[in-house]
């Protein structure tokens, strides 16, 4: 029998796919590494239909969202461009009708969303999966795909609204009161607010505290990080400590060790991630409180409100201060969706994927519950009621080993028809005015300004200046070598990675724009954020010593 | 036996409107709610009227409107009948069979409160909407002085602008759909309002509360910088900016005066965080269970720890600008604009 494509009618076709587009992007946060069949299928074809979904729904006037392909493990992205004038015209129409509910109502707006997917996930939790029928296994598997889709409605829609408003706002505020999203003035706006994500770090902060004074503080600090749960449940305080704590994971914890991707435990199931992090507070000292750090940047912020709406010709400053209302939940839109959509959803998946995977093992269809990983919903529907009737191994060994060939070598940050250059692909994107591609793809370029005579140039993501030693940084599994007052060196960060803002100095990333993961966490813990240095994972060595300055956007390695 | 025209707040509802009027029947209505009143009760509109027909003030009133028909179309002479009218309501002496009933109910009120002697407010409870402040009387102690406010809340039904008022509409003059609360002052340490949006530029999304030390007067009135604290209803963050509040009112012996804040309260927030915290968990029930954000008005009590402190005095829709919807749709045509370039 002939073995399907991991995503069937999305597989990257150069033949087909150049003509339809001359460039096409890896998505570099969220498909390095490549990822597993079965997310890779959930990811390229509801994120897909979101991103369409998002820009029809609002009537984008000069995108229709993206197309997506799959590549042996990445994702690849071309933006759809409405192309005729006339049609930019009539989508200009109902645009303006479409934006309405964010400008009037924007908290009914994502708290009807955030309330909606969370009865879905607690329908989906709702059963208990090894006693599950097959029947019933497979329909909340069927269920989970459908939720999935449902999120990405969600979040595109969602995001395209709310980072239009963002723009509007940077634009506003650089032709009423000249500054710019590089300015730190323009980032203390947009800063100093409460979201769950924050919500979470502080318990995990409270947690922290309870340690030190229940006497529990050393043995998390001398423990490794797979070794704090077993050490902590040895002694009766420890045990306590681990039941309240179990309990926050269970209300909490349906989050994934790496945010787009389903083959690593939960919080739920693993609480290391977390544990590590309770142990980086801890290792922050007594004198460290979070609620005081946060307390400053949101007085900032207001004493910027203050200096900016002065700036605003009184006849403008209503509607000026509405939209600046409506700018500033961009960010707090921005941490809050990871947690109630991406996070939640793919706990969601994997939880139903390895419900079915189980039974699957045990009835022989499978080896592992976690080789379900490597098969595709079609392929589990073929098995789903009658697991004892089917040996899929022979997909899942192929599938594995393709899988594992994959993370040998990195996708090409870009497929491009010949005679097509980044550059003119990066212009096409800065064109299309898409909100997504503007304030989360591409970002600002940097400008290399020789006489600072700084190793790296990128933009400002956070404001200020901060020294320290530097800290490369991979992944998720590498975060726990992240010590206090470092520099952290990455790719991009993801909201896994939030709790270890408190305890680092500054940030460098390759690539990021105003509305990325590490500005907006940077800007709530007011360490400064340069991005888009594009070589600073290959340019800078951990150990090295490093001056950031995100006023200027650049970065200094001073033991070369 | 004569028409029932005294009620317990927990007898009432928000049905009760044109019996006792808006205070008094969103007071028993908070009641129902489980809110903590302080306690008290409600002088229906039945009461007015039976007062009015059985001292023979109506019958004046008419008589007067009668003869000066004419001429009440000037507002020189909208004046003078307000103080025409006022006179007569107010120099009339309560029937003895009322006076005796609401002094069963002001003894009751005092067996109610565990007290031999307690400060009552008397205030004005419109059943539709008046113009014009209708008076409320503060502090009043003893039952002979509760009787005659209640007389003088009713007389305040005439002030000028009520007047011109129910001629424009052409309204009976005698009439005055007026219910009046009797409740007991609770020792305010500190008082003041909260919102259950910003009213400035109707963001639903938090809740305002502001305060002082003292009755809730100084704050409501709007004559002194009172702290404030502005807390997000989802993540339940809070703003807090307190200020320096020297003024704030207090009882006197009869009545109220505006008096120093001594220097060590002047800097320090007059609500502590937990008094906080359970005056914006009561609220968000309250809009909650109304469906539309609320403008309440709230005391602390000296004696007693939260939340057993906590008195309420007030709850009603909040008026806010809502977005305006020229405003939106002027941003939606700037946003439109961003995509062409």
């Amino acid at each position: 029998m002939k073995v399907y494509d991991v995503v069937p009618g999305l597989e990257f076709d150069p033949e087909r796919d150049f003509a339809q587009s001359p460039a096409w992007f890896l998505d570099g946060t969220h498909s390095v590494p490549p990822w597993t069949p079965m997310f890779g299928w959930f990811w390229i074809n509801f994120c897909r239909h979101g991103m369409q979904y998002g820009a029809e729904k609002l009537s984008l006037p000069t995108v229709k969202g993206w197309d997506w392909r799959f590549h042996n493990g990445g994702g690849y992205l071309t933006l759809m461009l409405v192309n005729s004038e006339e049609e930019k015209k009539a989508r200009e129409t109902e645009f303006r009708k479409a934006i309405l509910p964010f400008i009037e109502d924007y908290d009914g707006l994502w708290g009807g969303f955030v309330q909606e997917m969370l009865g879905r996930y607690e329908n989906l939790k709702a059963l208990d999966l090894p006693e599950a029928s097959n029947i019933d296994l497979l329909q909340n598997f069927e269920d989970t795909i459908s939720t999935c889709r449902r999120m990405w409605e969600i979040h595109m829609y969602m995001m395209y609204g709310t980072y239009t408003a963002y723009i509007l706002f940077e634009n506003m505020c650089r032709d009423l009161a000249g500054i710019d999203d590089t300015s730190p003035e323009f980032h203390s706006l947009v800063s100093g607010f409460d979201n769950k994500v924050f919500q979470v770090d502080r318990r995990l902060w409270e947690f922290s505290k309870r340690a030190r004074e229940e006497g529990l503080a050393d043995l998390v600090v001398q423990c490794g990080p797979d070794q704090i749960r077993g050490k902590l449940e040895e002694s009766v305080a420890g045990k306590g400590f681990m039941r309240d704590f179990m309990a926050f994971m269970n209300e909490d914890g349906w989050r994934m060790q790496r945010m787009s991707e389903i083959n690593l435990p939960t919080w739920v199931e693993d609480p290391t991630p977390a544990l590590v992090n309770v142990k980086q507070f801890i290792q922050k000292g007594g004198g460290f409180n979070l609620d005081e750090e946060r307390k400053k940047i949101t007085e900032q912020r207001k004493a910027a409100e203050k200096t900016v709406l002065a700036k605003i010709p009184q006849e403008q400053r209503g509607w000026f201060e509405r939209l600046m209302v409506l700018a500033q939940k961009s960010g707090v839109f921005s941490e809050e969706h990871d947690h109630y959509l991406d996070l939640y959803t793919h706990a969601m998946m994997r939880r139903s994927a390895l419900g079915l995977g189980n039974r699957f093992a045990q009835k022989g269809a499978i080896d592992r519950a976690e080789d379900i990983f490597f098969l595709i919903p079609d392929e589990v529907r073929r098995a789903g009621l009658n697991p004892d009737q089917f040996d899929l191994r022979y997909i899942v060994d192929r599938r594995k080993s393709e899988w594992n060939e994959w993370q040998k070598t990195p996708n090409p940050p870009a497929f491009l028809k010949e005679g097509f250059d980044l550059e003119m692909a990066m212009g096409v994107l800065v064109r299309s005015m898409d909100p997504i591609a503007l304030k989360v793809v591409v970002g600002s370029m940097p400008q290399v300004r020789p006489e600072l005579k700084a190793d790296l140039y990128g933009t400002c993501g956070s404001p200020g200046v901060a020294e320290g030693t530097a800290r490369v940084i991979m992944s998720e599994e590498e975060l726990h070598l992240i010590e206090e007052g470092d520099i952290l060196v990455a790719a991009s960060t993801s909201p896994s990675w939030t709790p270890v803002f408190s305890m680092i100095k500054g940030v460098i990333v390759d690539r990021g724009a105003s509305l990325s993961h590490a500005a907006i966490v940077g800007r709530e813990y007011g360490i400064p954020v340069v991005m888009n240095v594009f070589e600073g994972t290959t340019k800078i060595k951990s150990g090295q010593k490093v001056k950031v300055d995100a006023n200027l956007g650049v970065v200094f390695i001073l033991d070369k | 036996m004569s028409k029932k025209w005294l009620y317990w707040f927990e007898e009432l509802n928000s049905g009760h409107y044109e019996l006792v009027g808006k205070k008094c029947a969103n007071l028993g209505e908070m009641t129902g709610l489980g809110m903590r009143i302080p306690p008290g009760f409600a002088v229906s509109v039945d009461g007015y009227e039976r007062f009015m027909a059985e001292t023979g003030a109506g019958e004046l009133i008419r008589q007067f409107v009668r003869e000066n028909s004419d001429e009440l179309k000037s507002v020189k002479k909208q004046m003078e009948a307000s103080r025409v009218i006022r006179k007569i309501v107010e120099s009339q002496e309560m029937p003895p069979d009322m006076t005796e009933e609401l002094y069963r109910y002001y003894d009751e009120l005092k067996q109610r409160a565990a007290a031999d002697e307690i400060a009552v407010a008397v205030r004005s409870s419109g059943a539709v909407s008046m113009p014009g402040q209708m008076e409320t009387y503060l502090n009043v102690r003893g039952r002979e002085a509760v009787v005659r406010k209640v007389i003088e809340v009713w007389g305040s039904a005439f002030t000028t602008r009520a007047i011109a008022f129910r001629i424009e509409k052409g309204m009976a003059m005698e009439k005055a759909p007026i219910g009046v609360a009797v409740l007991k002052m609770v020792e305010a340490k500190s008082a003041g309002v909260v919102l259950t949006v910003l009213p400035t530029i109707g963001d639903t999304s938090k809740i305002v509360v502001e305060g002082n030390w003292g009755l809730g007067e100084s704050v409501v009135s709007g004559d002194i910088n009172p702290d404030q604290f502005i807390v997000d209803k989802q993540s339940g963050c809070v703003e807090c900016t307190v200020n320096r509040k020297t003024k704030m009112i207090v009882y006197k012996d009869s009545g109220t005066a505006t008096a120093d804040v001594p220097e060590d309260l002047q800097s320090r927030r007059c609500v502590d965080e937990e008094e906080l915290k359970e005056i914006v968990r009561i609220a968000t029930e309250v809009e909650s269970y109304f469906q539309c954000p609320q403008d309440m008005e709230w005391v602390l009590d000296h004696s007693g720890s939260c939340p057993h402190n906590l008195y309420w005095v007030q709850a009603r829709p909040a008026k806010f600008s809502k977005p305006m919807e020229k405003e939106s749709e002027y941003l939606a045509e700037l946003m439109t604009r961003m995509f062409k370039c």
